[in-house]
């Protein structure tokens, strides 16, 4: 049972990332359009976000237990924060950021660092742990590493189809912000919990 | 002597032949927004893009009457002649073959017509085989049409929204917002004109959402069409859904009007809202607009046509 909540909190980390792509690309239009450039800078910022975050995750899996668990609070800390400044004041930064930077691509750029690198950076240090939870668990590292992004890319695709067909058409972009940390919080919840259990010898 | 004139003939008939067709050609362009399609059938070039439901034409010229309006909407975009005929400036959002330009040009030769595109090369289409110019009085600024309206502070006494991408409008160019931003850039007796397209659920949302914004709006459809254009002003007084108060255009305008647009039978173009259906749509705004999918649920066939 509990390896099945961890495969489903697995697949609503990749939901919450790339659904997240889908409601940023919504929050950026009305303020830089919705052309080519600015998917560009979109896809650029959650991938250059999605390499950190794997990084520093690959990083923190390694540390000794004292420092990993301040860097896991410390990650999920990072996302719930970074996800609520997104969904209670993105609007509002995005206008300032628009009014600051007239050169509309630097204000895409601005503009996707600020709203959606933080979020995106911090919730991707957890897959790399979730590929060493299994792992200590007696999962070979490859199998343990193809599961977890496997699973986790299932989360994605079903983040941008669930976004793009059934949440967009039906609710407001601010409340699906909130929902999204809602969410954020309960799976980062659960995570912790699975992370900080010690693996039976 | 007989079977030598045959040939003479057949020669001749296939060298004329070669060269009538010698001028056409059917293009196609796959540019970063669109899937374009240019045919040049003897005089008239077309100009028509894909989209979900096919290819939808979206400007043609007659090279022999460059004038002449020949896609419909076009036609019916003039219908802002009897909210605000002494146009100065007017700025147009969507390009696409230049259709409406060049009428307008010659009938107001001294306004500015400002059109913003985002796709740089359905402007180097226009140039190449349209047969238009962009001149000091004719611009083309390559944007996002909202961003234009954002950052420009003319005051201008036309707005034209006619963004299409594919066969949809960007959501962006959709919302309570935008169009807000739009009237707050239309000079106090000007008149906003957006180009819709009637038998779908966006197109009552986006009546709806028009005239949350504006105080007044006038709708006419284009005969068998169904771009429905919609006229919206800021003022309350008079009363511009009547038609007695609309205005008349100059005789010079007129002369140059002659043959090419007839007014009075653009006045009986006109339709009534259709409110029933209007309380029903959804309005639009920046934190809720799926322009996409409202545009693609066909509405109930009793929708007034």
């Amino acid at each position: 049972m509990s390896i099945i909540a961890f495969y489903l909190a697995v697949v609503t980390l990749g939901i919450l990332s790339m659904g997240f792509q889908m409601l940023g690309s919504r929050l950026l239009s009305p303020h830089f359009g919705s052309s080519i450039d600015v998917w560009a800078c979109l896809i650029s910022t959650f991938l250059a976000a999605f390499s950190l975050g794997s990084m520093a995750g690959g990083t923190i899996s390694n540390l000794a237990a004292p420092a990993r668990r301040r860097s896991q609070l410390v990650c999920a800390l990072a996302t719930v924060v970074s996800l609520a400044v997104t969904a209670f004041w993105g609007r509002a930064l995005l206008a300032q950021i628009e009014t600051a930077l007239t050169t509309p691509l630097l204000g895409v750029i601005a503009a996707c660092l600020v709203l959606f690198f933080v979020p995106v950076t911090a919730l991707s240090t957890f897959s790399p742990q979730c590929v060493q939870f299994l792992a200590q668990r007696g999962v070979a590292p490859g199998k343990a590493s193809g599961l977890v992004y496997g699973v986790s890319t299932l989360g994605n695709i079903a983040g941008v189809m669930l976004t793009t067909f059934v949440l967009i058409p039906n609710f407001r972009v601010s409340t699906l912000l909130d929902v999204w940390l809602v969410v954020a919080v309960l799976t980062l919840v659960a995570l912790l919990r699975f992370l900080r259990t010690p693996a039976s010898p | 002597m007989k079977p030598a004139r045959c040939l003479l003939g057949i020669a001749l008939a296939l060298s004329s032949l070669t060269a009538a067709e010698r001028g056409n050609y059917v293009e196609s362009f796959d540019t970063i927004y669109n899937s374009l399609t240019i045919e040049k059938n003897g005089t008239m070039v077309e100009m028509r893009a894909r989209s979900r439901r096919g290819e939808a034409l979206e400007s043609a010229v007659d090279l022999a009457d460059p004038l002449k309006l020949v896609v419909g909407y076009t036609r019916t975009l003039y219908a802002g002649l009897f909210f605000q005929p002494k146009p100065s400036r007017v700025m147009m959002i969507g390009l696409g073959g230049a259709g409406f330009h060049r009428l307008f040009s010659a009938a107001y030769p001294d306004t500015l017509l400002q059109s913003v595109e985002l796709d740089p090369k359905v402007l180097e289409l226009c140039e190449t085989r349209l047969a238009f110019t962009p001149t000091a009085q004719t611009p083309v600024a390559l944007m996002d049409g909202r961003m234009f309206v954002k950052r420009d502070k003319t005051k201008w006494d036309w707005i034209i929204l006619d963004a299409f991408r594919g066969g949809y409008v960007p959501s962006h160019l959709k919302t309570e917002e935008f169009y807000r931003e739009c009237a707050a850039r239309l000079d106090d007796r000007g008149v906003f004109i957006s180009n819709l397209h009637s038998g779908t659920e966006l197109f009552y949302s986006d009546l709806k959402t028009i005239r949350s914004v504006f105080p007044q709006v006038a709708i006419f459809e284009t005969a068998g069409r169904g771009n429905v254009i919609a006229c919206a002003v800021k003022y309350r007084s008079p009363d511009m859904t009547k038609p007695e108060n609309w205005a008349q255009v100059s005789e010079s305008v007129a002369k140059v009007l002659a043959g090419r647009l007839d007014l009075d039978a653009l006045k009986a173009e006109r339709l009534p809202m259709p409110e029933r259906e209007m309380r029903l749509g959804r309005q639009l705004t920046d934190d809720f607009s799926p322009v996409e999918f409202l545009d693609a649920m066909k509405t109930n066939n009793t929708a007034p046509r």
